[in-house]
């Protein structure tokens, strides 16, 4: 090994504080960001790889009924690849306390094939269902169990043939009111469309039969006879009633004529939407997008303080060896050879932390995400990846560190040996200590003038303090933070929004009767949702409209979240619908029904918030004025509901306690999260602390012992030593407070779905916990380094410093 | 004449790698009030290790010190921290004056340990700053910085000054005028000082009460200088 070798090893043994620390700090930034992007970067290459290899349809077409001739068109028109039909209902599960299931009757599955994790593969010619794996899992279901479910009065027993994903049930939710899938009271089955029950069509059919031919009925009556005779005639594949389309195309930059052409060509179509408007598509999206910010923000403070931290301490590291620069310089060592040992120290460690970083940072913080975000998102196969990028920014971090190690040592290597070979004289510009001579600081103590001095002398070290401290603080007040905005939107969403007990989900068919039946029950509260699309420019974005006739249960919320009265001059839209179609109060809105082709021009008659709905509002009275009739989806009452399970007319009942458990287990995952933000912080906290108090106390060394030999006592010098990284703490503490709030504010801003719109809403208590958190780091560190103060051998010392 | 400092059978040991290394070797010395003392020797010879014991900055392996009376030399960290500040002028050759606060600051520096100090400005003066007061150590020159760190130290009052190669740093024009300084702190408050100056310079020995001599760890040889030269007297 060559001498400078030998002195490369001892140097970093002999400085192994500061190197152990340049090490966690390259580390801890790398496997953040690693660690981060892998997640991200797994959930969008496995989402895609998994609608790739499972052919997700590029087209949703929603109608009343498409016909045998309708499917044969469609697959007609230029750029169709393939169609299939669906009939899609919601069914309740038996024997299970309030589980709902999208029951979907298909005739091939070349679209959105199924993802068998257990049984067998679809055939049209098998009797039984395909369930949804993460219900099953949750409800115990397994292949060859028997599960029974329930379609209005029509109830069927089948047997488990496998157990599914699909890639156009990615993430789904239960309702609206539902931001988060729990995969334990909603899911999907699907089955063969010989599978749907012949009894069915025979109700429907003679359902309509009276409907139609009541005279008939009332003179003749029908017999069960008759009936019997009747059925029997009926083909009931005729009366099948798809409801739904999907389609995949060949060339998805057409995909906006291609849906012109369906929308044109086929009758039946009344929405033709693509994977930008679906639910699962979008959602899955934009939680990658979500990451995306998370990865912005935290990759850049994370590396940012970690790299200035490190920067720092390398070019203090060169600087102190000065005069050994200057020794082998006068020894003759050449110019490149003395480069290459110094830009050693910064590369190797850099380099090893680095790539460390980010194996350690895909593996453990990347799979904690990732299978965190996963148990919301049905993915069957999944990992964490590293892409190039990871690759890209670790090196360029060797590179920097490298090149600012080679920046300093050019700058001592430029002057003569003779000059290098000297201790550098400080510079002091009498200028920047001026204030401390003057003013309120005239008569202050001279430890506080030193250290006034010493914080100006050594700016970038001082920067270097508060800007870890700040990076603590900020970490706190956003880990904290997070979990408030999260309650404050609960609180705003489940006490002020929906400010009922149970929420009656109607079915689309409910007679007459049975709403006035509940309504004279349950009262008169209830509300319409409308699916729109809005003309913005020239292009139609899919929304919805609610018309609102809830008299309170469903609350309006402005711009302070105080409560509104909607008034019937006009529409009401979200704020940030408002600012996003660039329309305010008085302007005009152009819609239109789904499956309406009458377009209506609206005034905006007020502005209101909602957090995670972005749409229109109307009273049932505007809406009416527009020529529509009133026919509600749900009814809101505070009656108890929780023993009632069966109500003719409606599909189901959602209580606000279920929702609110579903949001509050939600939180405890978030939970988790905070617990890594807060160690993370911590750690980083300490270590940039440590390791600036290390380099300001290696360099006030000679100082303090000078103070020793007068006759000052450790104590005294504690307190001098302590006081200007105290004072450094409060500093960046007190920044670090309002920049974490615009931090975590930023992150709910932008991280978050358009659909959604809530701000950090950070209580006084986690801005104390932060500040005592951050202080208590910086205060602990300061303690465990001025113990070093009692440890200084006043000899030694000033003897180095000669 | 009164003894201000004894030292009784002194052994320093250091480390040095695995090895051990007797920097004093059983030493017996004792030094007078009032005197100027000048401690001769080559490098390595043990001068400044016995400079540092006297003062209180290291502790003996083994034997007693007694400065003034008070034995030092099982003193832990605390009660060495105050006899320093109350004995103690310490001045070094590289002068180790805290280049951020001013002249009047780094002598002011003496108020946060002990009360008994003499004002400072008049340590100043004495020392011939009075116009640099104000201004930053790397404003001056190495006799003024010098000059800085024996106002400091007179500041203290102390009984004993220590020097260790106080003008190994200057020219030969300004070490005199240093070295005048501390024969005045000598001569100042009715004999009661003592100053001693550690060098390998011989010349020293001619300006000197009482010369000793150090090599490899051991007192050489304790020369008493019946006529000690004016410093003006000396070809330096």
């Amino acid at each position: 090994m060559s001498k400078l070798n030998k002195k490369l090893f001892r140097d970093i043994k002999y400085n192994k504080s500061q190197f152990i620390n340049i090490f966690i700090m390259v580390f801890l930034g790398v496997f953040v960001f690693s660690g981060i992007h892998s997640y991200m970067d797994g959930m969008d290459i496995s989402g895609k790889n998994y609608y790739e290899s499972n052919n997700l349809q590029d087209i949703w077409v929603s109608g009343e009924n498409f016909t045998d001739d309708d499917l044969s068109d469609i697959k007609k028109i230029d750029n169709v690849k393939d169609a299939e039909r669906q009939l899609s209902i919601i069914t309740e599960l038996n024997g299970y306390d309030n589980v709902s299931l999208e029951t979907i009757f298909i005739e091939s599955n070349n679209i959105s094939k199924f993802y068998v994790l257990d049984g067998e593969e679809f055939n049209k010619e098998k009797s039984g269902v395909w369930i949804d794996s993460f219900l099953a899992n949750n409800l115990n279901i397994k292949v060859g169990d028997e599960i029974t479910f329930k379609y209005q009065n029509n109830e069927l027993t089948k047997k488990v043939l496998g157990l599914i994903t699909t890639p156009d049930h990615v993430y789904f939710m239960k309702d609206d009111s539902a931001i988060f899938p729990t995969h334990k009271d909603y899911g999907f089955i699907y089955l063969s469309i010989n599978e749907f029950p012949d009894e069915y069509i025979y109700d429907m059919i003679k359902e309509n039969v009276v409907d139609e031919s009541k005279i008939l009925s009332t003179l003749y009556g029908f017999s069960d006879e008759f009936w019997s005779t009747a059925t029997k005639m009926v083909d009931t594949k005729d009366y099948i009633v798809f409801n739904t389309m999907i389609v995949d195309i060949d060339d998805t930059s057409k995909i906006e004529d291609t849906k012109r052409d369906i929308e044109n060509n086929i009758e039946s179509a009344l929405a033709v939407t693509d994977r930008e408007a679906s639910t699962s598509y979008k959602g899955y999206n934009s939680e990658i997008e979500e990451g995306d910010t998370y990865s912005g923000v935290f990759t850049f403070l994370f590396l940012f303080i970690a790299l200035l931290s490190v920067v720092t301490t390398m070019n203090r590291f060169v600087k102190s060896q000065r005069t050994q620069i200057g020794t082998l310089k006068a020894l003759g060592f050449k110019r490149g050879k003395i480069i290459w040992h110094y830009v050693s120290y910064g590369f190797f460690i850099s380099l090893f932390a680095s790539f460390l970083g980010i194996f350690v940072g895909a593996v453990i913080l990347g799979s904690f995400f990732l299978n965190m975000e996963m148990e919301y998102f049905e993915v069957p196969i999944y990992d964490t990846i590293i892409l190039p990028i990871v690759y890209i920014l670790a090196i360029m971090v060797v590179i920097l560190v490298t090149f600012v190690t080679y920046l300093s040592c050019r700058k001592i290597l430029m002057e003569p040996a003779v000059d290098a070979l000297r201790v550098e004289v400080p510079k002091i510009k009498i200028s920047k200590f001026n204030i401390t001579t003057k003013g309120i600081f005239k008569n202050s103590s001279i430890s506080t003038k030193w250290n006034l001095r010493d914080v100006f002398r050594n700016k970038g070290r001082s920067i270097m303090a508060i800007v870890g401290v700040i990076g603590c603080t900020m970490l706190l007040v956003c880990a904290f933070g997070m979990l408030d905005s999260m309650n404050s939107y609960l609180n705003w969403e489940f006490e002020i929004i929906n400010n009922f007990k149970y929420k009656l989900v109607l079915e689309n068919d409910y007679k007459d009767k049975e709403l006035n039946f509940l309504k004279e029950k349950y009262g008169d509260s209830t509300s319409k949702t409308l699916g729109i699309e809005i003309q913005n420019g020239d292009k139609k974005e899919t929304n919805v409209a609610l018309v609102n006739d809830s008299n309170g249960y469903l609350q309006i919320t402005g711009h302070n979240r105080e409560v509104i009265e909607l008034n019937g001059d006009g529409i009401y839209i979200t704020e940030k619908l408002s600012k996003k179609l660039g329309l305010g109060i008085g302007d005009e809105i152009k819609w239109h029904v789904f499956g309406d082709d009458d377009w209506y021009t609206t005034k905006i008659s007020g502005l209101n918030r909602d957090p995670q709905s972005q749409c229109l509002t109307m009273t049932k009275e505007f809406y009416e004025s527009l020529g529509f009739k009133y026919k509600p989806d749900s009814i809101y009452t505070n009656q108890d509901m929780s023993k009632i399970e069966d109500l003719a007319g409606v599909d189901n009942i959602q209580s606000i306690d279920n929702l609110k458990s579903g949001m509050y287990a939600m939180l405890n995952t978030m939970k988790s999260m905070i617990v890594i933000f807060v160690i993370v912080s911590a750690i980083l906290g300490f270590v940039i602390i440590y390791n600036l108090g290390i380099l300001s106390f290696t360099e006030k060394e000679y100082q303090f012992a000078t103070l020793k030999v007068l006759g000052f006592k450790n104590k005294q010098i504690r307190d001098i030593f302590e006081k200007q990284n105290i004072w450094l703490s409060i500093i960046a503490v007190i920044l670090g407070l309002p920049l974490g709030f615009i931090m975590t504010d930023y992150i709910f801003k932008e991280a978050l779905g358009d659909s959604y719109d809530f701000n950090a809403q950070i209580k006084l208590l986690t801005y104390l916990i932060a500040f005592i958190g951050s202080m208590f780091v910086s205060i602990f560190v300061n303690k465990v380094l001025s113990k070093k103060i009692d440890k200084i051998d006043m000899v030694t010392s000033l003897k180095g410093n000669e | 004449m009164e003894k201000i400092v004894e030292l009784k059978n002194v052994t320093k040991t250091y480390l040095s790698g695995e090895k051990e290394f007797n920097a004093l070797n059983n030493i017996n010395l004792s030094i007078n009030k009032g005197e100027l003392v000048v401690i001769l020797g080559p490098s390595g010879a043990g001068k400044s290790t016995l400079l540092n014991l006297i003062g209180g900055m290291d502790t003996p392996t083994n034997g007693e010190i007694i400065i003034a009376g008070e034995n030092i030399s099982k003193y832990n960290e605390n009660k060495l921290s105050d006899y320093r500040a109350r004995n103690i002028g310490f001045i070094f050759q590289f002068y180790n004056i805290l280049p951020t606060l001013t002249v009047l600051e780094n002598v002011e520096l003496i108020k946060d340990i002990i009360n008994n100090d003499v004002d400072a400005k008049e340590a100043i003066k004495a020392v011939g700053l009075e116009k640099h007061m104000n201004k930053f150590p790397n404003q001056l020159s190495g006799g003024e910085q010098q000059r800085v760190s024996i106002a400091r130290a007179i500041a203290k009052n102390p009984k004993l000054l220590l020097c260790d190669e106080p003008t190994g740093a200057l020219d030969s024009k300004t070490g005199v005028e240093v070295l005048k300084l501390l024969k005045k702190q000598c001569d100042g408050n009715n004999g009661e000082n003592t100053v001693i100056i550690v060098t390998h310079n011989s010349l020293f020995a001619d300006i000197a009460d009482t010369v000793i001599r150090v090599k490899n760890g051991q007192i050489e040889s304790v020369i008493e200088n019946q006529n000690p030269k004016n410093i003006d007297d000396v070809k330096w």
